[in-house]
């Protein structure tokens, strides 16, 4: 599963070693090379710029060291130039000692002997203020060539904005070897931007009808611009194609804050979810209402935090006053970021042991008194909570995130965030999972036997007391789980629990108690709806004036849409549990109380 | 102890910080009481009495920030606060809060209707237990949420501070914060014996027929949704006015007081007393608020370890309270009794 995610990755560098190809047949250090004997000045500009674009970190290289006076021509007897590279320049003539830049060897004589630099056998290569210059033009591009596609999408934006006409051809000359997608596209992109402030009407419609092609995002204002320009130029073809690329481009936008929308209404979904499973087995299914279920997040997302620490350079935990030294195993690279697979299943174990030993110490006397069941768990997170702080202390501790946690993945302009896709991949493993233990194995059956009348699964020689104290621990180690990629996603701190401990219940309640199916529809309805009014509220804001007394207080509220959201949420939550008080699917049974 | 406190203050044998000290635990057992009223003796445990409580807080407190007048940090005629976020004059909701029958009208009115709205949806559809209980959390949470948010104009995160007057007198005078006291210990003394009469009429007994059997009651033709409704409302108002009581004393009031923990905290009150009687949610709420003035200044990383700890033993071994611990501890003690009673003896005869 986690390795799936690594493809993608590698396929992505396997992509950019592929589009950084110099542009043309002779390396970017020959070309320097070449301008170095090169006669005149004028010469050696021209030779230079035909490096602009290139990415080749051997460029910066030499450069630094012609304008450090390091670049030497020798001379041989027989009258060849050759090119030559003294560290530390005239100064270190004494010691340093000349390498050729042909070969990248010591200097040598046509006997072989080795070439003490002197003044008189070697020549400076000089250069001026506008041969500086020339340099710089060419470094300041050199991001465009370079091997990271980020850094290239990064340099051809900046161009694209920069309204530099020069600069057209250069891009122009990517365009042709980019193989990155994205940045071919922000290219496309960039080059059409720098048309547009041309004065040549013709190019500039081409420059519309371009940006119309790629839907570009960032070119809107730029083409408000045209459009206005336009019109009161009087120049009606350009008004038309600029308006229909507008139309065309909010279309897309439309169609991106969509799909950007259910990704992020599936992926806050899942969190909900996955918060919420460990919930739906200890409060469906046994009926506890386990209000510590918030600190079995944190103790999974503590222990993630632990086996980090212990993969990397061990950690001191000044525990109660004393302090505790834990050793690490000082890996790196691949194998440390191994940590969060080894942190899942420990995690799991984790909370699991701790939820048993909550089971056995003080839910098993109150399985018949919910309302105490509810207010003695509250005392268990009080102390959880204040025992996190004595062991952790009160500030949030770092979980660093895997390479291939970390990153996202973007398709035409929708942002998928690889930690939300790995998340949503997630859920559906632990519910499948959790779905094989309930329903195919004999614990399963134990469990359901059980949580449907206690009495008589006792009498039918059914250990309750032993499925009990297993179903806790399994929906303890549920949330774990939960706290174990919630350390992916935000904080870890002594309060994590609690800010997911409302959210958990709602779940459960709105599914419908005692069901795993309802669990996940009302996870993932709740988390669409909340990302939805999220998303669309501060449209909708300006349409709340009508109510009566509150409705500028309403559109004022509005702007702040994820938290009037969230609240909007709540509203319907409340009203939807009128309409199915026992939830989506209510567990139908003839007793009157329970 | 009504007299007794504010005649010794007055003598300066106990100091102000005490009168205000116990002014703030009076609060407290009002709110003890509401959450009493519902969870004790109509079998609704309600999360959301820190809504109410800090509603009525908030109510109070926006007729108090409204009498600081131009005395605040800017010296603008409106609070300081709202100067900050750019406003050059009250928001229109503002305006008549500078009068205090205005604002007394208020703290009754919005919790009530809050809490009307809310009971309204929930009781007709026979939400119950626990679902009521996370329902009310949930609502609470919300709030506050709400609360600390700017956009609210109601302070945001700092909530208000910083009181001058109250009906004219210094507010941090001792003479206002021993009126402060007495009124607020009055209150304490008409809601208990109002919850007292009321828990004696034919009213409290369905109350208490609903907390024990609601199928029984609706069976016998009782509209409990209508008895449960006027209680959830009656407990909000109380918790209301315990709030207004308790912000000019403590002369602060931010969301803070409306996070689902409060309410929780609330309820042991009541647990550690004794829920269901009307002296144990007063003798929980002063002697839990002692026991956290005593333990948060002198082992301030305990506080939540002896709460939380008190809370699981209370509520596996002492269902009760500490009102019900008389009544356990007598079949102990004429054990012990009985011991001396045989050691005594020189011959036992059995």
């Amino acid at each position: 599963m986690k390795f799936i995610h690594i493809i993608p990755r590698l396929l992505i560098y396997a992509g950019a070693v592929l589009a950084f190809q110099p542009l043309s047949a002779q390396s970017a250090k020959e070309t320097v090379i070449e301008a170095m004997l090169a006669a005149n000045d004028r010469e050696k500009r021209e030779i230079i710029g035909e490096l602009a674009g290139d990415g080749d970190p051997v460029i910066a290289e030499l450069f630094d060291a012609w304008k450090a006076d390091e670049l030497f021509i020798y001379t041989t007897s027989e009258g060849d130039r050759v090119p030559v590279r003294v560290p530390g320049g005239r100064d270190a003539f004494e010691t340093a000692e000349p390498y050729s830049l042909l070969t990248d060897a010591p200097l040598v004589d046509a006997a072989g002997a080795a070439v003490m630099p002197t003044r008189d056998n070697l020549d400076r290569v000089r250069h001026n203020n506008r041969l500086r210059r020339a340099m710089k033009e060419v470094l300041d591009l050199i991001d465009l060539g370079s091997p990271d596609p980020a850094k290239r999408l990064q340099a051809v934006q900046t161009i694209g904005f920069s309204r530099d006409l020069e600069k057209l051809p250069i891009l122009q000359k990517r365009l042709t070897v980019e193989k990155d997608s994205n940045v071919h596209q922000a290219t496309r992109q960039s080059i059409a931007l720098l048309q547009l402030s041309q004065d040549d009407l013709a190019v500039k419609i081409a420059a519309v009808k371009e940006m119309e092609a790629i839907h570009s995002l960032s070119g809107y204002d730029a083409l408000l611009a045209v459009q206005s320009e336009a019109q009161q130029a009087k120049q009606p073809e350009l008004v038309a194609a600029a308006t229909k690329a507008l139309a065309a481009i909010d279309r897309h936008r439309s169609v991106v804050d969509f799909v950007g929308t259910i990704f992020r209404g599936l992926s806050l979904g899942s969190i909900l979810l996955v918060v919420a499973l460990g919930l739906a087995i200890t409060f469906g299914l046994m009926g506890v209402i386990n209000m510590a279920h918030g600190e079995m997040i944190a103790v999974g997302a503590y222990t993630t935090y632990l086996v980090q620490n212990v993969f990397g350079a061990g950690v001191v935990i000044p525990a109660f006053g004393l302090s505790v030294s834990i050793p690490g195993m000082n890996l790196e690279g691949w194998a440390y970021s191994l940590y969060f697979i080894a942190a899942i299943p420990l995690s799991f174990i984790m909370a699991a042991l701790v939820g048993i030993a909550l089971e056995r110490g003080i839910i098993q006397f109150l399985y018949r008194r919910p309302l105490e069941s509810l207010l003695a768990t509250w005392g268990v997170s009080l102390v959880l909570q204040q025992v996190f702080r004595l062991m952790f202390g009160a500030n949030n501790v770092q979980v660093s995130s895997p390479a291939y946690l970390s990153g996202n993945w973007t398709v035409a302009d929708i942002v998928f965030g690889w930690n939300r896709v790995f998340v949503i991949g997630f859920a559906v493993l632990i519910v499948f999972g959790v779905w094989l233990a309930l329903n195919k194995t004999s614990l399963g059956l134990l469990i359901r036997a059980v949580m449907q009348n206690r009495g008589m699964a006792s009498h039918m020689g059914v250990r309750t007391t032993r499925v009990n104290m297993l179903t806790f621990g399994l929906g303890s180690g549920l949330a774990g789980l939960a706290g174990a990629f919630l350390s992916q996603i935000g904080n870890v701190g002594p309060s994590l629990g609690q800010s997911y401990i409302v959210d958990s219940f709602m779940v459960v309640v709105v599914g419908g108690v005692g069901n795993i199916l309802g669990t996940v529809i009302s996870a993932f309805g709740i988390g669409g709806i909340d990302q939805v009014l999220q998303q669309y509220l501060p449209a909708w804001a300006p349409g709340l004036g009508w109510v009566p007394l509150f409705g500028s207080f309403l559109q004022n509220l509005a702007q702040d849409s994820s938290v009037f959201g969230k609240i909007l949420v709540l509203a319907f939550i409340i009203l939807f549990l009128q309409w199915r008080p026992a939830g989506i699917f209510a567990t139908r049974g003839r007793q009157l109380e329970d | 102890m009504l007299i007794l406190l504010p005649v010794l203050n007055a003598q300066g044998v106990i100091s102000n910080f005490t009168i205000n000290l116990w002014g703030k635990y009076l609060s407290y057992a009002l709110l003890a009481i509401s959450v009493d009223m519902l969870w004790g003796y109509t079998g609704l445990l309600s999360l959301g009495q820190a809504l109410f409580f800090s509603l009525g807080g908030y109510m109070h407190g926006m007729y108090l920030m409204r009498m600081i007048g131009t005395l605040g940090q800017y010296q603008q005629p409106i609070p300081d606060f709202l100067v900050f976020l750019g406003w050059k004059e009250l928001p229109s909701f503002w305006v008549p809060f500078s009068s205090f029958p205005f604002a007394f009208g208020m703290v009754l009115l919005v919790p009530g209707i809050v809490a009307g709205i809310f009971g309204y949806f929930a009781f007709r559809s026979r939400i119950k237990g626990v679902y009521f209980s996370i329902l009310t959390q949930a609502l609470t949470y919300a709030a506050s949420i709400m609360f600390f948010r700017n956009n609210l104009l109601l302070g945001g995160n700092n909530g208000f501070t910083d009181f001058k007057f109250i009906l004219g007198f210094d507010i941090l005078s001792a003479g206002t914060q021993r009126g402060l006291y007495i009124a607020t210990g009055v209150t304490l003394l008409g809601v208990y014996a109002l919850c007292r009469w009321l828990s004696r009429t034919k009213f409290g007994l369905v109350q208490r027929a609903i907390r024990d059997g609601e199928n029984r009651v609706l069976f016998s033709g009782y509209a409990a949704a209508d008895y449960k409704l006027f209680v959830f409302v009656f407990s909000a108002l109380i918790a209301s006015v315990a709030g207004a009581l308790y912000v000019p004393q403590v002369g602060i009031i931010n969301p803070g007081e409306m996070i689902p923990a409060k309410s929780l905290e609330a309820v042991v009150w009541v647990a550690v007393g004794g829920r269901g009687t009307l002296l144990g949610p007063i003798l929980g709420a002063v002697a839990i608020n002692m026991l956290k003035s005593w333990t948060t200044r002198a082992y301030p990383d305990m506080w939540l370890l002896i709460l939380g700890g008190l809370f699981i033993l209370v509520v596996v071994f002492l269902p009760g309270g500490l009102v019900s611990l008389p009544q356990r501890l007598k079949p102990v003690w004429t054990r012990i009794r009985g011991w001396f009673g045989q050691s005594s003896s020189t011959a036992p005869t059995e």
